[in-house]
């Protein structure tokens, strides 16, 4: 009986710890994308008039034509290995600006009482779109290499405005956190 | 005899920097060599004697960072050629000793440096990967101080010191 007991205290103990551990996780997660987005916005957005611009340099085939007709086997494989790197790194920054985008928005729409069940309902398929056309083009990349990506040009430029439309929505639910304080 | 007022916006003081100093130096490359030499590492200040006498400290460090940064995305968004011909026209006219600054560059990257605090990240790796890609393309022509006979491409270039 007594075993029991203290097999009991010691599940509702480690309850309240992963409840207490959870909630720190949460906050602080939402605490780095709202700095992230306070006074300053995420550097895909600050940047994006010159976006589209660098998404022709690291796709297009100018360069590659250049490389291809001016330097040795050498610079040419330095050139796909770097360009290879910097569509990684990109990817990278889609991928993980979408997921800070929707654990804001998931951890705060929870606490809404006016959610829109459509506008959810879009945002999770915008999200899992964008992070299925990611692996999508990272799996070109690592296979084909960054020159088989050239004609991804329109693709990359569009995963790119659609995260901005995601960020965008994952922004206007920032006003959420005041209201719940309130209900609070 | 009344004394004409001190400018003291940034686009006077930009305009300023741009006749008086940038406007002597030959090449993109060069300005943001320049540019980025005004900035104090420690501090990410940019500071410049000759327009703090002429405006206030503030504008004259925020004429330096827009223009800095102005340079910088010139050169970044260029396409690799034009990079290349930068680069090669840096070596060529402004450097006494281009083999050894080509040297110094590979082993030490020492163009990390260039870009200004603060820009787009992404814009800033495709800069100093092109940088050297760049290098890589221009090196080989500048070994032992004198251009190689590279028929595809060196050989374009004239003599260093031309």
């Amino acid at each position: 009986m007594s075993e029991t007991l203290i097999l009991l205290a010691i599940g509702l103990l480690l309850f309240g710890l992963l409840t207490v551990l959870l909630r720190r996780t949460e906050s602080t997660g939402d605490e780095r994308f709202t700095q992230s987005y306070d006074g300053s916005l995420p550097a895909l957005l600050r940047f994006e008039d010159r976006r589209k611009e660098i998404l022709e340099r690291i796709f297009g085939s100018e360069d590659w034509n250049f490389v291809l007709g001016h330097a040795s086997r050498e610079i040419r494989q330095l050139f796909l290995f770097e360009r290879k790197q910097i569509a990684l790194s990109w990817l990278s920054e889609i991928r993980s600006e979408a997921r800070a985008a929707m654990h804001f928005h998931v951890s705060h729409a929870g606490k809404s009482k006016k959610l829109l069940p459509m506008l959810e309902l879009k945002l999770a398929v915008d999200y899992l779109s964008i992070r299925l056309k990611c692996g999508l083009i990272a799996l070109v990349l690592l296979l084909r290499g960054p020159v088989a990506l050239r004609r991804m040009v329109g693709h990359a430029s569009h995963l790119s405005d659609q995260l901005r439309g995601l960020l965008e929505v994952a922004l206007q639910t920032d006003a959420v956190p005041e209201k719940t304080a309130v209900s609070q | 005899m009344r004394k004409a007022p001190i400018p003291d916006t940034v686009e006077d003081a930009t305009r300023d920097l741009e006749n008086r100093t940038l406007a002597r130096l030959h090449g993109d490359f060069a300005r943001l060599i320049y540019l980025a030499s005004t900035r104090d590492y420690n501090s990410g200040r940019y500071e410049h004697d000759g327009l703090s006498f002429r405006y206030t400290k503030q504008v004259a460090e925020e004429a330096l960072r827009a223009a800095h940064r102005e340079v910088f995305v010139s050169l970044a968004l260029s396409t690799l050629e034009q990079l290349v011909g930068q680069l090669e026209h840096y070596i060529r006219s402004g450097c006494a000793e281009p083999a050894e600054l080509v040297a110094s560059w590979n082993d030490s990257e020492a163009y990390r440096v260039l870009p200004p605090a603060q820009d787009d990240p992404l814009t800033v790796k495709l800069f100093l990967s092109n940088v050297k890609i760049a290098l890589a393309i221009v090196g080989p022509s500048w070994r032992e101080g004198r251009p190689n006979q590279d028929p595809q491409y060196a050989s374009q270039l004239p003599p260093p010191g031309r």
